[in-house]
């Protein structure tokens, strides 16, 4: 247990104490929504080195599911959270499957091309909503409903559901699942040639990626209480999750978190400053950042990290001499 | 006679994908890489167009050529300053570096023209040819014939002409182009400036009848995805073939289904044929 | 016999790279394949890893029909192999590159790493344990895949020229590397140019020339056998004559 990741906790547990009000509150519920897709892209695409650009479609499949058992059905909303990631496991194999056996390129082009496949199914289906998408309960019937009118208690719902993910994902790691995960993403070929069943531990990762991207997703529509096809299935979503794993690190555990941090609140501020006009210049920005990162510093402001405080230390003995 | 005339359209489209996705097809043989800003390359294509038509009055002559110009010195400084750093890194660089590039080109192109469908005076290319009770847009047949030409040429430049062999020869063996004195990086360049170039002309020719707008890259990406996966690995006659097929059956599924099908049906192909020939009409896969 | 090759052939469109070999190495022997470059064994090295599916022929192991067996499937029944250049996993220490071997046996960590870490120690890399493997120069690295390999308890080990490339001293730590290894009773087949590695090392050798095998028998036969003197000089002979 390293003692950083005990700050890190605290903070997190004590943040609704200390920067109180609605717009915070809120703040910090996405922060954590956030994070807790982009750690679910991680295991596939940082951990496993598989880079899906559609992962979209594992969010909206979380987003739409409990909001159509509610509105055909009348159903909480929660009980669509295992119907999502059944779905998105199911979609999970069919692009995985034929895909894992080539080289990586296939998987992204698969995984961009089914999102879009899903947004145009879903939003001329009216059964789910079409164009105009979907709604969760307006006035919440029972608690089992999970409406809330504060951001606290989805904050917290969330904090567990994030330190869930680490928790596996960091448990997973250290294990075999974790050292072939890295092999295949170090280098498929010699992978192979030690005996890891590349295909299937590539699935391995996509699926639960899948089923935690779903879960994210299915908080999202909880809390949100609405989804259409653009929220759910666009590739804006696909691309949030990038950039907010991307930013902190690619497979490291809380490279996602830090990445969130650093995303959700200065979206939030470029919002309220340019209003509607901001959210153009900000995907300018995220692009121009996903550009960067990928040219200069692929493993993330972690890596970037690591790397200078590896070349401080090394510095230290000559200035003591000096 | 309306089914012909679906046909018929469907293919002058289609050579419209087989122009673009052969210059996705190119660099992906030849590098190893797949450009996920090749749509916007597309996209772009299609403003200057509407750029030189509009404010600079110029007709389809100069708008292609400028297209052409535009996106081949475009793609040159992309893999100047960008493709060549993360080739040889590890497959999250090359992935994101070319997807973050279509992010900044898309929404660079929101901010500069707006979301609003912009399109072309219907004079451009203007009239109707009567082919026997067939009506077709001369702005499609334009579009088809000079695709179709154009994807051809570049099919007979990279096997019938000194720089074309030298060309192929570093896709096929750098190592070895390097000790015939051949200079991969240039011929790498040059491919990159041919395949924006295809995109750009492209963009140009489909702009006189496809309404332009900043998003429209995603979908002509996804549409280059599938033709190059079906023509199969590296394969420019295999992207020709292929995209006029998927012309074809984008054209029929829309006649058949409905307008709504005509993406989901070839999406829903891309799945079948990564399940069951991923390498394609040509039989190649990449790696 | 524990490795047996029948007749495999090997065509890249027309082009034959590989016609008819044959092979057949017992338990605990160490065989050399050597040959000029393009002569085919690099082929006949891929049709044995798993790398390549032979065109024609049979490919045996430990009496299990391996011809059209994956890499992973190759490691899974003890064949073992290295890469000609190192494909060490970079971002790894060396620690870990070799549990991802010792894995494949041991699916419990704390076994994996117990294994791997014995592995390192043999290989003389137990001082660098926890370095990342990037740190690591050319000779290092070949060592460690060499560990990687081990960890992953091989019955068979196929070497692609792990010795190219190494200064004199370090071939003579290499060559004490690899007999310790056959000591182990690890059975092997390597491939190499360099003589001094065949001569001392190798029981028998098979010699590639053009595609075909064109002799066979203990390394000191060989390297007086006219036809092998032909394959490595015959070259030169033709360039002489036609200048």
């Amino acid at each position: 247990m390293k003692w950083s990741w005990l700050v890190v906790a605290a903070l997190l547990l004590l943040y609704p104490f200390v920067l109180t009000g609605a717009f915070y509150e809120r703040m910090g519920a996405d922060l954590l929504l956030a994070a807790i897709a982009a750690s679910a892209w991680n295991i596939v695409g940082g951990y496993a080195g598989q880079i899906s650009v559609g992962h979209a479609v594992f969010f909206g499949a979380g987003a739409y599911a409990p909001l159509l058992l509610y509105t055909q059905w009348q159903l909480p909303p929660v009980f669509g959270v295992p119907l999502g990631m059944l779905v998105s496991i199911l979609i999970a194999i069919i692009i995985g499957m034929p895909t894992f056996r080539l080289q990586g390129h296939y998987f992204s082009m698969a995984t961009i091309a089914v999102a879009e496949l899903v947004r145009i199914v879903v939003g001329n289906w009216d059964f789910v909503g079409a164009a105009i998408g979907m709604m969760g309960p307006a006035v919440p019937r029972t608690v089992l409903d999970l409406s809330f009118r504060s951001s606290i208690p989805y904050y917290y719902i969330f904090l567990a559901v994030l330190a869930l993910i680490l928790g596996l994902t960091h448990f997973l790691s250290r294990g075999r699942m974790g050292y072939y995960w890295r092999a295949i993403r170090a280098g498929e070929r010699a992978a192979r040639s030690l005996g890891v069943p590349v295909r299937r531990y590539k699935l391995y990762a996509l699926m639960l990626s899948a089923a935690f991207t779903s879960l994210a997703g299915s908080l999202y529509a909880l809390m949100i209480g609405f989804v259409d096809p653009e929220s759910g299935f666009g590739i804006l979503v696909s691309v949030e999750m990038i950039i907010t794993a991307a930013l902190g690190g690619v497979g490291t555990l809380l490279g996602p978190l830090l990445g969130a941090a650093i995303l959700v609140p200065l979206k939030m501020a470029t919002n309220s400053l340019f209003g509607g006009g901001g959210s153009g210049l900000t995907y300018i920005l995220y692009g121009g950042i996903i550009l960067v990162l990928a040219r200069f510093e692929p493993g993330g402001l972690l890596e970037l990290w690591r790397r200078v405080a590896a070349r401080a230390t090394r510095r230290k003995p000559v200035t003591h001499a000096a | 006679m309306i089914l012909l005339q679906v046909i018929v359209g469907g293919l002058l489209l289609g050579a419209v994908y087989a122009l673009f996705s052969s210059g996705l097809t190119l660099i992906w043989g030849m590098m190893n890489v797949i450009n996920f800003a090749h749509g916007e390359f597309v996209m772009i294509g299609m403003y200057v167009a509407f750029v030189v038509v509009t404010y600079l009055h110029g007709g389809p002559l100069a708008f292609s050529a400028s297209a052409a110009i535009v996106l081949f010195l475009l793609g040159v400084v992309v893999y100047l300053g960008l493709i060549r750093h993360i080739i040889r890194g590890p497959m999250i660089a090359q992935i994101l570096s070319t997807f973050g590039l279509a992010l900044l080109l898309r929404y660079s192109a929101f901010w500069i023209f707006s979301a609003n469908f912009k399109t072309l005076p219907d004079d451009t290319i203007p009239g109707t040819l009567n082919l026997g009770g067939i009506l077709l847009g001369m702005p499609q047949l334009v579009a088809g014939a000079v695709a179709l030409a154009l994807t051809i040429g570049m099919h007979l430049v990279l096997t019938r002409t000194g720089v074309g062999s030298r060309l192929l020869a570093v896709a096929e063996d750098r190592q070895a182009a390097m000790l015939m004195g051949i200079r991969p990086d240039r011929m790498q360049a040059l491919a990159w400036g041919l395949s924006a170039a295809s995109a750009g002309i492209a963009g140009a020719l489909v702009a006189t009848f496809y309404p332009t707008s900043p998003g429209v890259g995603e979908v002509f990406a996804v549409t280059a995805f599938v033709v190059v996966t079906f023509g199969g690995f590296g394969s420019v006659p295999g992207a020709m073939i292929a995209g006029l097929l998927i012309g074809l059956i984008q054209s029929l599924s829309a006649y058949y289904l409905g307008p709504v099908y005509k993406d989901i049906v070839v999406y829903g192909l891309f799945v079948l044929i990564l399940w069951v020939r991923p390498q394609g009409l040509m039989g190649k896969v990449a790696g | 016999m524990l490795l047996e090759a029948q007749s495999v052939s090997r065509a890249f469109g027309s082009f034959m790279a590989l016609s008819n070999a044959d092979l057949s190495v017992d338990e605990g022997e160490i065989i050399g394949l050597i040959g000029p470059n393009g002569a085919g064994k690099s082929t006949f090295f891929n049709c044995l890893v798993g790398d390549l599916v032979p065109t024609s022929g049979r490919v045996v192991f430990a009496e299990i029909d391996v011809t059209n067996a994956s890499p992973e499937a190759h490691a899974r029944l003890g064949i073992g192999r290295t890469f000609q250049v190192p494909a060490t996993f970079e971002e790894m220490t060396i620690l870990e590159n070799v549990m991802v071997g010792a894995f494949l046996r041991h699916p419990n960590r704390h076994d994996a790493r117990e294994k791997a870490r014995e592995i390192v120690a043999f290989v003389g890399l137990g001082g660098q344990a926890d370095q990342p493997a990037r740190s690591l120069g050319t000779p290092g690295r070949k060592r460690l895949e060499i560990a990687r390999v081990l960890a992953s308890e091989p019955r068979l080990i196929l070497l692609d020229e792990a010795l190219a490339g190494l200064t004199p001293v370090e071939i003579q730590t290499a060559i004490e590397l690899v007999r310790r290894i056959h000591q182990r009773g690890v059975t092997l087949v390597i491939v190499e140019h360099i003589m001094e590695v065949i001569l001392s090392l190798t029981q028998r050798v098979l010699v590639f020339n053009q595609g075909h095998t064109v002799a066979s028998g203990s390394p000191s036969d060989v390297v007086n056998d006219p036809a092998v003197i032909e394959a490595y000089l015959g070259r030169r002979r033709e360039k002489r004559r036609r200048a």
